[in-house]
């Protein structure tokens, strides 16, 4: 769970960093960073806490 | 007074520092209290910093710049600037009819239930289809142009409602059975094909 929560914090602070750094221009180009690899890396780092959740339950349960 | 802008890079800055709190020691992670700090940290601020970034983006998508950024719209920015009151664009662009800064999105976003919305839908359509997609060349409108854009700023105004010409034929533009585009009377816009033949106005710096 640990190594996952690591994991989802260095994606989701990509994913903001893209974000910064999409918001210093204002063109379709940086639009579409912050849609595109922004978005991916943010959306990986929130399902991959999501994920995290559920498992730790589900493996606490099983024990 | 804290800008949008502002607002959004002090967001991400709160949200970076307190998921490097949780990257850094997951442990935390184990009394009640640190798990509340991680679904802080990991989602709940996250969301809200990338919530905001997007309304900023969406925000900023509605501007004359942003439209210009594709190379195939150079043409249509170039046209702003004809010196030529016939030109529609051009003439309104230029007397600041319209917001210069948001000169393509005013004219060309729907004055309708939900236009904002279905104009922000068609603007994605169109940068997708700038990037991976092969552009319609020439560029068309997806609907014959509506009067009811032309009327949200021109119904009520003065120089409109007292012409003998828009009075005798309201009924019709105002059902858009009669268009102000193509019925001869203002159908010169763009023409971006001619831009090699008219001369250009150069505003003073």
């Amino acid at each position: 769970m640990l190594h996952k929560l690591r994991l989802s914090g260095i994606l989701l602070i990509l994913g903001l960093v893209v974000e910064a750094l999409s918001l210093g221009w204002n063109n379709a180009f940086s639009f579409m960073s912050f849609v595109v690899v922004g978005g991916l890396l943010f959306a990986s780092g929130i399902l991959l806490f999501l994920y995290s959740l559920v498992s730790s339950k589900t493996s606490s349960l099983n024990n | 007074m804290i800008g949008p802008q502002t607002l959004v890079f002090l967001l991400i800055g709160a949200s970076i520092l307190l998921i490097l709190v949780v990257v850094i020691r997951p442990s935390i992670t184990a009394s009640r209290e640190g798990k509340i700090i991680a679904f802080l940290a990991l989602f709940i601020v996250p969301v809200v910093a990338a919530g905001v970034g997007a309304s900023e983006h969406m925000e900023r998508s509605e501007q004359t710049q942003f439209c210009l950024s594709c190379h195939i719209m150079e043409p249509y920015g170039r046209s702003l600037y004809v010196d030529d009151t016939a030109y529609i664009p051009a003439a309104h662009f230029q007397n600041h009819r319209i917001p210069a800064d948001k000169a393509c999105y005013t004219c060309h976003t729907d004055y309708a239930m939900f236009g904002t919305i279905h104009a922000k839908l068609e603007g994605l359509h169109h940068v997708y289809v700038y990037w991976f997609g092969t552009p319609m060349n020439p560029i068309r409108l997806y609907q014959p142009y509506n009067n009811r854009e032309c009327l949200h700023c021109h119904s009520g105004a003065r120089s409109f409602e007292d012409s003998p010409t828009h009075t005798a034929m309201m009924g019709d533009l105002k059902s858009n059975k009669l268009s102000c585009t193509t019925s001869g009377c203002h159908d010169t816009f763009h023409n971006v094909d001619q831009l090699g033949h008219v001369k250009f106005w150069k505003p003073t710096e």
